[in-house]
């Protein structure tokens, strides 16, 4: 019994390891994985590489019905890191070894080429609100400060050259409610004030851009966070700020041996004009 | 026992049909416990590398990943529920099986409604948690939320166990019990309570399970914060929200397969000292 | 004296059966109340049937036909690889599994329930997801990948809830059976098995309330495109997925609808309760 159990699992395992070795077929389908809608780095995504495209009655989101929905970046990362055949998109402060990072157009997607522009696929983190309270001005001074900065040059591209930050130290709770993806930064932000000013306590709740921007408006968070350009609604009810830059990384598997792709073709891609990878 | 396990081509050629079964129950059985160890072995071998004093800082930050808060936050949101809902779910047992008359309407409904809860998808649950506890009764993304949330999901939980367990107790005990003049609330609580715990004790770890597993039900109802909570009207995230919330964002997948690592070690406890304890009260009668 | 304590404890345990009845009725009101207004907004036809789920387009459609098709298929598949296994499994832990290895493998199988979707998703991600892809083709994120991830999922609850249901059969029926010459395997599922039927549909409930509501593990491995499959190597969106794909960034009416499928799924469990009462009800009386 004991036997058949272990001739049983090293079956399945060696099945897993052999897939390993299978060479790249560009024949297959390309397996597609697009983020939820509502998610702020798709809405950027789709925007950016003209997957939106505007009817006479508004806009039409024309990413096709058959992409993989992945409910976060890190299924996007996992499942492109496990899926020779798939193509994702993630926020540049998300990369790391298990995926390789497409070119778009020929610009590799680096810090410097976000900053100067080069790199097409980038979009802004916004903070936003009605109004600050004492302790969440000083959070926001802080975040747009040189210390602040700082930190958002850790992953991400930062916006202004700024002053040194000091502080008086007000004391108050702030909630700051919004995008899964400015969360972790924020929550790097949060951690550096909390030494500059241990008065202050700081809730961060991962909601979704939209739900921040909806918090803000209906003040159940104080600051909300934003991981695309606002929506001109938004735009009138709230006040913004662009905290930092993020570039989005197209990304394949490893074992890809596709290098470069040009807008057109990724359009064309998430659209689902091209389904093959013999490009 | 174990002579039923043994196969032989003797008594195959005679009852064929009883030894084809006898090789899908055991088949069955060596399916799931190789699903089972197939699981482990994957979460072990890709947790506990990863393993790290760090882990276990009593303070939570972005680069530690801490799981003590959400480990302490675990503890209270499997404690209220249990609190509460135990002795519900033992008490309306107790009044379906040992008060309540043959064919009553009541009896019907709260069976009716009793499995229709145990049937609400816990993902329902938490939107009605969010629109009953968060929004309606204005508690918040709270703990307390999260709690009586998951309170009402145990409930049929609890109840069905508990109820079967009740059953399960033969008549001639509850009737040896009157007979010695033991009113009904004593024989209840003297006789046929103590004799059902083992079967109410095995309800309540799975209700433990339900709980300690839960993401859906929690994520709208108790909130993502990642600290231990002032009262239980902060929001504070269990180990199961933990581990997602540290797997959607893609910087620290090593330490969530190390948290699931320790999530198991207290799933295990937690079975290991629930069926110590069944043990030991089911010896002493 | 006493008597007081036992009218009181009467009621008190009263109260305690009806605490269900209130959570039940506060269920429906709320989400009635909450999902009814956005299904007549978007029509309530228009939502049911509707092909098309585009809630960031302006205008919208919101239309979960493909996700009411897509939580029939996960569950069907689920329960046509879980239970089958489970309820074997039981009457090996019942009937065949020796004490000394049911001390080992009964609290296996506990912990099997207490392992956290999110686990399960990710494993099923990991494993099952890639070993369809090469071996059957397709992307891998597919109703089988979700059916076989739902069906391991369910085997605990299957299985727990069936033991005892056969450990509940007089010894009499299985004794019986062997005195008049049928082997161990005839005495049980000619015996003891049918005699159980109640506590086997019941767990079959149970299962059936879990697949069709798990989310976190299915989200992972079913891909979850909002349109109709037309093969099990295809992904599908469930209604749960729908409901935590795109409630933390929902609004209005895109909300509303969210919630609205919730209503459905819940309408849809009480449907199979309803279902199985009756069938369990028919079966009482045949035996």
């Amino acid at each position: 019994m004991k036997k058949s159990l272990i001739v049983l699992l090293v079956g399945v395992l060696v099945a897993c390891v052999a897939r390993v070795g299978m060479a790249f077929d560009a024949g297959r389908d390309i397996n597609v994985i697009s983020r939820e809608a509502g998610s702020g780095t798709r809405g950027a995504f789709i925007e950016l590489m003209g997957i939106e495209a505007k009817t006479d009655e508004g806009t039409i989101d024309r990413t096709t019905v058959e992409a993989i929905i992945a409910n976060g970046t890190d299924v996007v990362l996992a499942s492109v890191a496990n899926n020779p055949y798939a193509i994702g998109y993630i926020s540049m402060g998300s990369l790391d070894e298990r995926v390789k990072a497409l070119k778009v157009d020929g610009v590799t997607p680096t810090q410097e080429n976000i900053a100067d522009g080069a790199y097409k696929v980038a979009r802004p983190f916004n903070i936003a609100y009605k109004e600050l309270s004492i302790v969440a001005q000083d959070f926001v001074d802080f975040i747009m400060s040189a210390q602040g900065q700082k930190i958002v040059s850790g992953s991400y591209i930062p916006v202004v050259e700024a002053e040194s930050f000091t502080t008086n130290r007000p004391s108050g709770r702030i909630v700051v409610a919004g995008s899964t993806s400015v969360s972790p930064l924020m929550e790097k932000l949060q951690e550096a004030y909390a030494k500059l000013n241990p008065n202050a306590t700081i809730e961060i709740q991962s909601s979704g851009s939209t739900a921040g921007m909806l918090g803000a408006i209906e003040g159940t968070c104080d600051i909300g966070m934003a991981s695309r350009e606002l929506s001109d609604a938004e735009k009138e009810q709230l006040t913004y700020l662009v905290m930092a830059q993020d570039g989005i990384a197209v990304i394949v598997n490893n074992d890809n041996p596709v290098d470069n792709v040009t807008s057109d073709q990724l359009r064309d891609i998430y659209v689902g004009d091209v389904t093959r990878w013999s490009l | 026992m174990g002579a039923r396990l043994k196969f032989s081509i003797e008594t195959a050629r005679r009852y064929p049909l009883s030894f084809v079964l006898k090789v899908l129950v055991v088949g069955s059985a060596l399916l799931t416990l190789g699903a089972l160890f197939f699981l482990l072995a994957y979460i072990i071998v890709n947790g506990v590398p990863h393993l790290k004093p760090s882990l276990f800082a009593w303070k939570y930050n972005t680069k530690n990943v801490s799981l003590v808060p959400a480990l302490l936050n675990t503890l209270i949101i499997v404690g209220i529920p249990l609190i509460v809902t135990v002795p519900l779910g033992v008490f309306s047992a107790i009044y379906l099986c040992e008060y309540a008359k043959k064919g009553s309407k009541v009896v019907e409904v709260v069976r009716i409604t009793a499995e229709t809860l145990s049937g609400i998808p816990s993902i329902v649950y938490g939107l009605f948690g969010l629109l009953f506890f968060v929004i309606y009764l204005r508690w918040g993304y709270s703990i307390l939320a999260g709690s009586m949330t998951l309170s009402i999901m145990i409930l049929p939980l609890i109840m069905r166990t508990a109820e079967e367990a009740l059953l399960s107790i033969p008549t001639s005990l509850r009737e040896a019990s009157f007979a010695l003049g033991a009113g009904k609330l004593r024989t209840v609580f003297r006789i046929v309570l103590p004799a059902a715990i083992p079967g109410i004790l095995s309800g309540v770890i799975l209700g433990i399970g339900r709980i300690v597993g839960e993401t859906a039900a929690l994520i709208y109802t108790a909130g993502t914060v990642p600290r231990i909570p002032g009262s239980v009207f902060s929001s504070g995230r269990t180990l199961a929200i933990h581990l997602y919330t540290l797997s959607s964002e893609g910087f620290h997948t090593n330490e969530a397969f190390a948290t699931a690592v320790v999530l198991l070690i207290i799933v295990l406890l937690i079975n290991a000292l629930s069926a110590g304890l069944a043990r030991r009260l089911g010896g002493g009668n | 004296m006493t008597m007081q304590v036992e009218k009181l404890m009467h009621a008190v345990f009263f109260i305690a059966a009806l605490v269900s009845i209130i959570a039940v009725a506060l269920i429906c009101i709320f989400l009635f109340a909450n999902g009814i207004p956005a299904m007549r907004e978007i029509g309530f036809l228009d939502f049911l049937l509707g092909q098309r789920w585009a809630p960031m387009n302006s205008p919208p459609s919101f239309g979960i036909f493909p996700m009411i098709v897509g939580s029939i298929y996960v569950t069907a598949g689920a329960i046509i690889i879980g239970v089958p296994v489970g309820v074997l499994t039981a009457i090996f832990l019942a009937k065949y599994c020796p004490a000394k290895l049911y001390r080992v493998v009964k609290p296996a199988i506990q912990l099997l329930a207490g392992i956290p979707s999110v686990v399960y998703g990710f494993f099923g991600l990991m494993v099952i997801v890639p070993f369809i892809r090469t071996y059957l083709g397709g992307s891998g994120y597919s109703i089988l990948s979700a059916s076989i991830l739902l069906g391991i999922m369910i085997l605990p609850t299957i299985i727990g809830v069936s033991e005892s249901a056969i450990r509940a059969v007089p010894r009499e029926y299985y004794e019986g059976a062997v005195a008049l010459g049928a082997t161990h395997e005839r005495a049980v599922f000619a015996t003891v098995v049918p005699a159980a039927t109640s506590g086997i549909l019941a767990s079959i409930i149970l299962g059936v309330g879990r697949a069709i509501g798990e989310t976190m593990a299915v989200v992972m491995v079913a891909g979850n495109q909002a349109r109709v499959p037309s093969s099990i190597l295809q992904g599908v969106r469930t209604m749960t997925t729908n409901v935590v794909l795109e409630m933390g960034y929902a609004y209005g009416l895109h909300r509303g609808s969210l919630i609205a499928t919730g209503v459905i799924l819940f309408v849809f469990i009480l449907m199979i309760n309803l279902l199985f009462s009756v069938l369990k009800r028919r079966t009482n009386y045949g035996s």
